[in-house]
């Protein structure tokens, strides 16, 4: 705040003399000088808007026409797609996979983010207090990032295996059952396992670049007034960790609905981890029990994964704007 | 403010001098490949096919280049089945399709019907005198899409160790009960039973349909009993521990690696690991795969159709050079060198018979193969959709580890659903 408060009055007073120089400008009668002027900006402006044009809007849009035709294979030979209005999305909407992936998908998204929030930032506090090897501990912590999610999704994957898998033995010191981890019914709970430990560094290099902004006389002064631990954590921390909270609970949203490594590669999208982005990505490429190509329903997915991730954005915008009024 | 606007000027400038650049570098980009593709003969010629397990500095890479006419090289690229026809659809779209395809032979069906493939006759290739089981897929509505380039199929090995062990004589296992009993016994002599791949998706079914077809049923209604019962065959070997779990997502090789373990007693697993099992370091046997009241199951045919993509621009260039990569590659007189390659069968029975001859590995097979059935001869192009939903009731079937209930509504389930 204070920096942007510094900043403005330099702004401020290069746009003025700016101002006044057009005045001169126009004084003088130079007018073509002017419109040159506006041309150089337009020049400006023009690549950033080529970017967005052909990376952004193109595809977007091709997506949604993609939904509203019908596109089979053999429409990149003949050009052919009909356009059959809102019919695919009723056939989505009204398939009998549609509900169960929604809920699962939910599943995987609200519990991927509530475990990788709660214990990043359990970390985040804990490597907060400095103390011997913490460095090197907290190093140790990103290498779920850095490992390439084949190895790591692999490695879940053999873990999990029922028969001889690490886990179940590890359950079985205990005299547990063995547990079908991969199984149609518990393999949601499975990729949601795997993909909370992928997104911990994420939440913890967030949170902990979050906490070091938070002054450190706060603390001193709530231990003075004989605030303890839990009361400074509650007190001090959340609050002035909220706006860091929000852009990473929004950007943990955004990457966990478009999850499709993790799933795919440990379970294929199988029985109850199918979520609408593997869902998407079977009709998309023909993989999977999705032999045929359906590009339409795929896009039809596609855009429904697009409002959810544009509503998040809206909600993380009014949020913040709240947070800045009051 | 003078200095502020001769950076704007400078800026505008190489802007303008960027974009010219790009334009000109577009221009020069077509003028070159105009000019070269009037109608002279195509100098690099593609090749693509799904065998990423050899790479450029195989003998397999080595053999197929050695196949480029004078004057011209070949560009081999490999990449998975499925990412193949996915690959072909937009390279033909863009009119820069390779010259020839190896292409599994369920894909057929669909990749003419799409339009991205050429009758062999119009490329002046003759008809192959493969088989009819195994030339059949490559017809689609009477036209002939593709050459057979061989052909692979299932059987079921044995590890003769585990099964002398476990007092199993594999000449008495001819029919699922004799089967069933066999895996009770390895089982219950502290062995594992056998090994499947039931990944979702063709590599699945292709391994489902043994057990399917030799039930008696019919891909044309796979909600029927028969069917039901070939799923509670495999449901039950979940759910007795005879098959690991992760048969649910195994794929051919990874069943195999379990195999090659030496616990298992069984596989049922493809004629392609036939050599390298006469190496291993256990003694492995094939016995063909049963059908459920006796006798030999029909088995589905594997293997890949040589195949010549659509091109538009300079097309009879392009074909020539198919032509000539794949006399040179499939002819009758050569197919038996490529088969044996990639250890394959040659399509045709007579040359078939003299390959079995000089490699005794291949005896227990021939009847395998010469009873085999295209994937897609019943049902065409609807076959990729039967198969997803055949996958899908296999995968529930699985997962219902001998739950006769689950089994039997996994599959009448995907029966509507290749209805609706």
């Amino acid at each position: 705040m204070s920096r942007n408060s510094a900043a403005t009055p330099t702004l401020e007073r290069r746009a003025t003399r700016a101002a006044a120089a057009d005045r001169v400008a126009d004084a003088a009668g130079d007018r073509p000088r002017r419109r040159r002027r506006r041309w150089a900006g337009v020049a400006f402006v023009a690549p950033l808007v080529v970017y967005l044009v052909v990376f952004y809007a193109y595809p977007l849009v091709e997506n949604v026409s993609m939904s509203l035709h019908r596109f089979t294979r053999a429409t990149y030979i003949t050009g052919e797609a009909p356009y059959v209005g809102t019919e695919i999305y009723r056939e989505v909407l009204t398939a009998p996979a549609f509900v169960p992936t929604v809920q699962q998908t939910a599943v995987f998204v609200v519990g991927s983010l509530v475990f990788q929030y709660v214990i990043g930032l359990g970390l985040a506090v804990f490597f907060h207090r400095h103390f011997p090897l913490s460095i090197v501990l907290r190093g140790l912590f990103l290498v779920p990032w850095l490992l390439p999610i084949i190895v790591s999704a692999t490695t879940w994957q053999w873990m999990m295996d029922a028969d001889s898998g690490i886990l179940n033995r590890f359950l079985g010191l205990f005299g547990l059952d063995p547990v079908w981890w991969l199984g149609a019914d518990n393999s949601l709970w499975a990729v949601t396992i795997a993909n909370i430990w992928l997104g911990i560094p994420f939440n913890l290099v967030i949170l902990y670049s979050g906490l070091q902004n938070i002054p450190a006389d706060l603390y001193e002064a709530a231990a003075l007034d004989g605030a303890g631990a839990w009361r400074r954590f509650v007190s001090i921390t959340l609050p002035l960790l909220r706006p860091v909270s929000a852009i990473t609970l929004l950007l943990g949203f955004v990457y966990t609905l478009k999850v499709v490594d993790i799933i795919w590669i440990t379970t294929t999208g199988t029985g109850t981890s199918q979520t609408l982005a593997t869902w998407a990505y079977g009709m998309a490429f023909g993989k999977g029990t999705s032999a045929v190509i359906r590009y339409s329903e795929a896009s039809v997915v596609g855009t429904i994964l697009l409002v959810l991730a544009l509503v998040m954005g809206v909600v993380y915008l009014v949020v913040q704007r709240r947070d800045q009024e009051a | 403010m003078n200095t502020t606007r001769t950076v704007r000027r400078s800026a505008a400038l190489l802007l303008v001098a960027a974009l010219s650049t790009t334009v000109a570098a577009c221009g020069s980009d077509d003028s070159a490949s105009s000019g070269g593709g009037s109608s002279a003969a195509v100098t690099n010629i593609g090749f693509w096919d799904p065998y990423p397990q050899y790479d450029d500095s195989s003998d397999w890479a080595k053999y197929v280049q050695a196949c480029a006419p004078e004057g011209a090289t070949i560009t081999r690229t490999a990449a998975p089945n499925t990412d193949l026809i996915n690959n072909l659809t937009t390279a033909v779209k863009e009119d820069n399709a390779p010259e020839v395809v190896f292409l599994d032979n369920p894909a057929v069906p669909e990749a003419s019907a799409s339009g991205l493939l050429v009758p062999i006759d119009e490329v002046g290739i003759a008809a192959s005198d493969a088989d009819p089981n195994l030339a059949g897929p490559g017809t689609v509505d009477g036209k002939t899409y593709g050459v057979p380039l061989g052909a692979n199929t299932l059987g079921l090995y044995y590890n003769e160790k585990v099964l002398k062990d476990a007092g199993v004589d594999p000449s008495g296992i001819t029919d699922w009960a004799s089967l069933n009993a066999a895996l009770e016994k390895v089982t219950g002599a502290g062995h594992k039973g056998i090994t499947f791949a039931g990944i979702p998706g063709e590599e699945g079914t292709f391994q489902f349909l043994p057990w399917f077809w030799g039930a008696g049923a019919n891909l044309k209604d796979i909600g029927s009993p028969e069917a039901v019962a070939a799923g509670q065959l495999v449901s039950d070997w979940i759910g007795k521990g005879y098959a690991p779990k992760s048969a649910i997502t195994d794929n051919q090789s990874a069943s195999w690696d379990l195999f090659l373990t030496g616990d298992y007693g069984f596989a049922e697993n493809g004629s392609w690991f036939a050599k390298s099992a006469a190496d291993e370091k256990f003694p492995i046997a094939m016995m063909p795969i049963p059908a459920k009241d006796g006798g030999a199951a029909p088995v589905p045919t594997g293997g890949e159709f040589g195949v010549v993509p659509l091109h538009k621009e300079n097309a009879q260039a392009h074909y020539a050079a198919a032509k000539a990569v794949i006399d040179c590659l499939l002819s009758s007189d050569n197919q038996v060198k490529t088969d044996n390659m990639l250890g394959y069968f040659t399509a045709n029975q007579e040359t078939r018979t003299e390959q079995i001859a000089a490699e005794p590995v291949y005896t227990s097979w021939t009847d395998a193969i010469d009873n085999a059935q295209g994937r897609t001869t019943d049902l065409g192009t609807a076959y990729l959709q039967t198969s997803a939903a055949l996958s899908k009731a296999e995968q529930a079937a699985l997962n219902a580890a001998g739950d006769a209930g689950q089994v039997k509504s996994a599959f009448e389930a995907a029966a509507q659903e290749t209805q609706g």
